[in-house]
């Protein structure tokens, strides 16, 4: 297998707030065109971790993106860089049509405006039937849908998401990661934290489980569906 | 009925410049995170700059530019010292109320002794005078007009510039989430710091249309008026900006209807007292907070 580029190469990050250390010394890296799943349990560390990748939490350690170090860049140099982050719990601009939501995720990206808002029509084809619709009246399902989408107006180079299945149905669920699969054959690098690790693994290449704090397994999905400790611990043994 | 039309008109008049001020009020509690008390000030001591461009020069628009360009430079320059605080952790809005209660101090205690010495600035008849029509009691003076118009005029740009332009959608990103609005990139600081200047921009015409309507100036107007502001803005909702502009047109006709059928000295008790009732019954505003 030809050896490919790192975007994303994450070096001894520590993130601490006051006493707690939400992540100690990770060492972590996406490579283009890879879905990586970091996997773990409520308050494990993955949405500080990608937070601190933002510099939205301050971290302590080595962020190499595309080659370059972020760390102490401020969060809207990163996101113009081309990091988003889809967050979890689908935080929209609820008071705002979907139209706008759109706009405003193509902040540090307005030239090719058109183009990405044809590219997110297509894949969420109810945005657009929405598109006049203020945000907060759609389903949770449509808002997730909304907040990917908003990600994609920038056209990044790195796609993180945070718990995408969290509150929502199985079959939109399904979907979503239907959609992260389809983003990835298109050629979007994505990082994906999740809790529900057999839906994470089954659409990531590689995948690292954070405990507390640390990452204490890593490997690729297949790897990591078959090692016991994960089936024991992640999986509930049903793999 | 006469008595009725003329003070109506006086309400509407002194309601549309409470209008005003409170919509920059609003504008740097949902985008600055600030609660800037020394708001009004900043329109008083800008008022002063006027006078004493128009006293020396007796250039109108000079005058105009002065008062203007005075009023966005004290706002700005407040930016540094809001975002320090706002910064701090655990730090809530209430921090910058203080301080900027202590700048509306300093501001009132300069221009009470050093500006003018200390007395009270009238604008020369050149800058605003006579009435435009008058019919038996009732009366539309000139300052009236303007200022009626003017911030009609006002309102609408801004209106405009909150929900058609893209620095306007920044402002209402940041003014709903915060949060997301950083997480999408959006740079705080620097759309933060464009409120400032639109606020300084609001300000200045504000005192333009202010030395109008009321033709003088003292180095207590100020706080005298930001003390309404503040109450006019928490009745209707903190950040409430389509409240602010129903409870401050509501507030300057009220004060004029008790001038009118009252003693002039009742006014602020009525309307204070009114204000009380209302935050006893709806303690988050009339029309609701955006500050959680």
């Amino acid at each position: 297998m030809k050896k490919k580029n790192n975007i994303l190469k994450i070096e001894n990050l520590s993130v601490t707030y006051g006493p707690i250390k939400a992540l100690r010394k990770a060492n972590l890296e996406v490579n283009e065109g890879e879905v990586v799943a970091l996997i773990g349990a409520n308050g494990a560390g993955k949405t500080s971790l990608l937070k601190a990748i933002l510099n939205i939490e301050k971290p302590n350690g080595k962020i190499l993106f595309l080659g370059k170090d972020i760390i102490s860049k401020s969060t809207d140099n990163i996101v113009a860089s081309g990091i988003c982050l889809i967050p979890e719990g689908h935080v929209i601009f609820s008071s705002m049509t979907v139209f706008e939501n759109l706009q405003l995720g193509a902040y540090h990206n307005s030239y090719d405006f058109d183009k990405n808002l044809e590219k997110v029509f297509a894949y969420f084809p109810i945005l657009q039937e929405r598109s006049s619709q203020i945000a907060g009246t759609l389903s949770g399902g449509e808002q997730q849908m909304l907040s990917i989408g908003r990600g994609l107006m920038s056209n990044p180079k790195l796609i993180m998401i945070d718990e995408p299945s969290l509150g929502l149905a199985p079959k939109i669920v399904a979907d979503i990661f239907e959609i992260l699969s389809e983003l990835n054959e298109e050629g979007y690098t994505i990082l994906l934290a999740e809790q529900n690790a057999k839906k994470a693994l089954e659409c990531a290449h590689r995948g690292y489980v954070l405990e507390t704090g640390r990452f204490i397994l890593q490997g690729t999905s297949r790897e990591l569906m078959n090692n016991q400790k994960a089936r024991r611990v992640y999986l509930g043994g049903s793999v | 009925m006469e008595v009725f039309l003329a003070q109506l008109i006086n309400g509407l008049a002194l309601g549309s410049i409470y209008v005003l001020l409170v919509t920059g009020f609003n504008l740097m509690i949902l985008v600055a995170r600030i609660i800037q008390f020394a708001y009004p000030q900043f329109v008083v001591l800008s008022m002063y700059a006027c006078w004493e461009v128009l006293r020396l020069t007796n250039n109108v628009f000079l005058a105009v530019f002065a008062c203007i360009s005075t009023s966005i430079v004290l706002n700005i320059l407040s930016e540094p010292i809001f975002r320090r605080i706002t910064n701090m952790k655990g730090i809530d809005i209430n921090a910058s109320f203080v301080a900027s209660l202590g700048i509306a101090i300093v501001i009132t205690d300069i221009m009470s002794h050093s500006l003018n010495y200390g007395f009270p600035i009238a604008f020369p008849t050149s800058w605003v005078e006579g009435s435009l029509a008058r019919f038996g009691l009732i009366m539309i003076s000139k300052g009236q007009l303007y200022a009626l118009a003017g911030s009609i005029i006002a309102v609408l740009l801004f209106f405009y510039l909150l929900y058609r332009t893209k620095q306007g959608r920044l402002f209402r990103a940041i003014a709903e989430n915060r949060f997301a609005a950083r997480l999408i990139g959006i740079p705080i600081v620097k759309t933060s710091i464009f409120s400032y200047f639109i606020a300084g921009l609001l300000g200045g015409f504000i005192a333009i249309l202010l030395s109008l309507l009321l033709g003088s100036a003292s180095p207590w107007l100020g706080e005298f008026v930001a003390l309404k502001i503040l109450a006019v803005s928490i009745v209707a909702g903190l950040g409430n900006l389509r409240g602010g502009l129903v409870c401050g047109l509501c507030l300057g006709v009220t004060e004029a209807m008790a001038m009118g059928y009252l003693s002039g000295s009742w006014s602020n008790v009525v309307s204070f007292v009114i204000m009380l009732i209302i935050i006893l019954i709806k303690p988050q505003g009339l029309f609701g907070t955006s500050i959680s």
